[in-house]
């Protein structure tokens, strides 16, 4: 019996289990990160308009503001108000652009619209709650008056911007 | 509710991730080793396969630029990529520096049909009471 157990007591001993806590960490701070989810394309509609409306053969620009926490940031979307790239032009294109909510990930986030801040071209979205929104940019040039844009490729730039508070 | 999970799962793995960062929101500012310079630590992740390049600035209040240094202005941030990146300013001008911008260089050739240009600031003045 003494046998037994003395051989009990040393395989006890000599298995003893070392136990070590694998700790994870996690860290929520505030930041944001912009997504291009789409990035646009001008259709041709008519000769003298190019325009990223759907109902006019385009796409639309579509970007997502993801911020990790509420209130710390700005979205700052600029339409543009010249081509980047583009045949030789002769007369004047005239601009228009909006920026509007799209999807979303938390109600609270349709006010967005409501409370833009809208100058020039412009358009300022204050981030006041935490998650992902998408929005949905309109870009459209006509040129001269009633002219036909001359044939070539035509690249405009879109100016999506987060800023802290 | 599989179902739905199914659909969403492919719905994601199908969406690309075009994304930029930078980081972090307020960056401590540190006496730089040369007197009379200070310096920020941030770091860039690039998830956009159209951009491989961001440049950086530098801006008051007003958004006119202030006077800076970094090992360069232009920065490479490959494909899926972070880069920590240090920016020095002058101690005169730590009243006046406001904001720390990375905004994203699109390339004009004929293979690019990037049109959104993305620009992430941080704040130098420190987080809003």
């Amino acid at each position: 019996m003494l046998k037994k157990t003395l051989f009990a007591v040393l395989v006890l001993v000599t298995n003893t289990a070392f136990a070590e806590e694998a700790i994870i960490e996690g860290n929520v701070q505030s930041k944001c990160v912009i997504n291009i989810d789409t990035n646009g394309v001008y259709g041709n509609p008519t000769p003298d308009k190019l325009s990223t409306d759907s109902a006019d053969g385009g796409v639309q620009p579509s970007i997502r503001y993801d911020v990790a926490l509420a209130d710390y940031y700005i979205a700052r979307i600029i339409t543009p108000t010249s081509f980047s790239t583009s045949p030789t032009l002769s007369d004047v294109v005239n601009w228009t652009g909006t920026s509007s909510v799209g999807e979303v990930s938390d109600a609270g986030m349709s006010a967005y619209d409501v409370s833009k801040v809208v100058y020039d071209s412009t358009t300022e979205f204050d981030l006041t709650v935490a998650g992902s929104t998408w929005f949905s940019v309109t870009s459209e040039a006509t040129y001269g008056y009633g002219k036909a844009f001359p044939g070539g490729t035509y690249r405009a730039v879109v100016i999506a911007e987060c800023i802290a508070k | 509710m599989t179902r739905f999970l199914l659909v969403m799962s492919f719905l994601l793995l199908a969406t690309p991730v075009v994304a930029h960062e930078l980081t972090p929101t307020y960056p401590k500012i540190n006496p730089a080793y040369v007197d009379g310079l200070l310096v920020a630590q941030l770091s860039i992740f690039n998830a956009r396969k159209d951009v491989d390049y961001y440049e950086i600035g530098v801006f008051d209040k007003d958004w006119k630029p202030i006077p800076f240094a970094t090992t360069t202005k232009i920065l490479n941030v490959p494909y899926t990529g972070k880069i920590n990146f240090e920016v020095y300013f002058r101690k005169e001008d730590q009243r006046r520096a406001v904001y720390v911008c990375t905004l994203s260089k699109l390339r004009s050739d004929e293979d690019s049909y990037a049109i959104v240009s993305s620009k992430v600031c941080s704040r130098l003045d420190g987080e809003p009471s």
